[in-house]
């Protein structure tokens, strides 16, 4: 347990980019409608790619 | 972080989130197909209607009403609405001796006069927004979601808090397949909130907004729009009405832009004795829930007030949007569907993980 601990940006920054993202998208989609809700989906589905890729990483350094 | 101060969150974090977790798995799995509510209507319920004359000049306003009239004889016209995706005109009225609440409803084909078939939703759709509304159970049911919406509020804050020493030697997005199946939950749990974090507050924060609907829109008519809805003597008798369509066509130039959606006629709940009130929505998902009524007086035809709405009810209009996510399209839809499924599976680990400590601890 020598390993020092990680700063609040490493802990935390990933999670934040990814929050501010959602609420772009969310409130983007809400403000116009066509390519915006595009947009605003695709900001949003950012967060769930982000944990999909994360499993799949995991599953590959298994392998 | 000192040892105390973990101690206390994970207390905080483990009761708000075991108190609510049963409403809230209820709430995630009814909004899942929730979500898609347009779409399983469409497919449940295919509706073999057409207008009598699609490509028709269509009736007027006025004509439409008398038409509506003519057909309950002596009744007093309560209110008109528009149909969105068809060309539809739906009257309320009532006999004037009729019980407090009994109306009639007529959906008229505004192309020929006719009856049209009237819109509802699905019986299953139905049950599962009751469900999910207020449990069977009116203002109470919906009041006591909105407290667990509340706890879900702490308990989204509280894992943050903790998300800090759990992560503060494991990179973001650390699974450990390789470990023990708590070990491995405890990291999709983490993973899975971290991701979701805005959008879980923003659906639970708006719909704990939400549950807030009756009482919000109760204080608004009794006080805004009490100043507006002072009841005089009786209401403007039938014969000595202005024109409808005239009155629709003053208040549209009052509010340039925006969308008629609703007609109260004068003596009827959301008018006054005097007056035409006819309701206008806005053109995007932002405005499209912000309703804005222009008071028209019934014998002049002349404009009386705007009432714009007050802050409040504009609150109570943008969370619907937020918390439904029927306001950017199937892909959105689908987002949504995927991040309450996520939700679900956070919910899930997290009851697992209290009862993996425990077994433990035993």
């Amino acid at each position: 347990m020598s390993r020092k601990d990680f700063s609040a940006w490493a802990v935390f920054g990933a999670p934040l980019i990814l929050a501010v993202l959602s609420l772009i998208g969310l409130v983007g989609a809400l403000l116009d409608d066509g390519v915006w809700d595009r947009i605003g989906a695709a900001m949003l589905a950012v967060a769930i790619v982000a944990a999909a890729r994360a499993r799949f990483r995991a599953g590959r350094r298994e392998a | 972080m000192k040892a105390r101060t973990i101690r206390r969150w994970s207390w905080v974090h483990r009761w708000s989130s075991l108190v609510s977790t049963l409403f809230l798995l209820m709430l995630c799995v009814t909004g899942l197909p929730l979500v898609f509510t347009h779409e399983i209507n469409e497919v449940l319920l295919r509706h073999a209607w057409a207008p009598a004359n699609p490509d028709g000049a269509g009736l007027n306003l006025d004509e439409v009403l008398s038409v509506a009239l003519s057909r309950h004889p002596g009744d007093i016209p309560a209110f008109m609405s528009f149909d969105e995706d068809r060309p539809v005109v739906n009257v309320t009225s009532r006999a004037p001796d009729a019980p407090a609440g009994q109306f009639n409803f007529q959906p008229i084909d505004r192309t020929s006069g006719d009856a049209a078939p009237p819109v509802a939703g699905h019986p299953a759709m139905e049950f599962l927004l009751q469900l999910h509304t207020d449990m069977f159970l009116g203002l109470p049911g919906a009041l006591f979601l909105g407290a667990m919406g509340l706890l879900l509020i702490v308990a989204v804050v509280s894992g943050v808090v903790l998300y800090a020493p759990f992560m503060r030697r494991l990179p973001f997005g650390t699974v450990r397949l390789d470990r023990a199946a708590r070990t491995r939950w405890l990291d999709y749990h983490n993973l899975l909130g971290a991701v979701t974090v805005a959008w879980v507050l923003v659906v639970g924060a708006t719909g704990v907004v939400n549950t807030l609907a009756t009482p919000i829109i109760a204080y608004w008519k009794d006080t805004a729009l009490r100043d507006l809805t002072v009841a005089y003597d009786a209401p403007v008798p039938l014969t000595e009405r202005s024109s409808l369509d005239a009155a629709i066509e003053r208040a549209r130039a009052a509010l340039p832009g925006m969308t008629l959606q609703f007609v109260a006629f004068p003596g009827s709940t959301y008018s006054t004795d005097h007056h035409y009130a006819v309701f206008f929505h806005g053109e995007t998902p932002l405005t499209a829930r912000m309703i804005t009524p222009a008071l028209i007086d019934a014998r002049t035809g002349e404009l009386a007030a705007v009432a714009r709405m007050p802050w409040y009810v504009k609150t109570l209009s943008l969370s619907q949007p937020l918390h439904f996510g029927d306001y950017g399209g199937l892909g959105l839809k689908i987002v949504w569907a995927l991040l309450d499924l996520a939700t679900i599976v956070i919910l899930g680990s997290g009851v697992y993980l209290w009862l993996a400590k425990r077994d433990r601890r035993a």
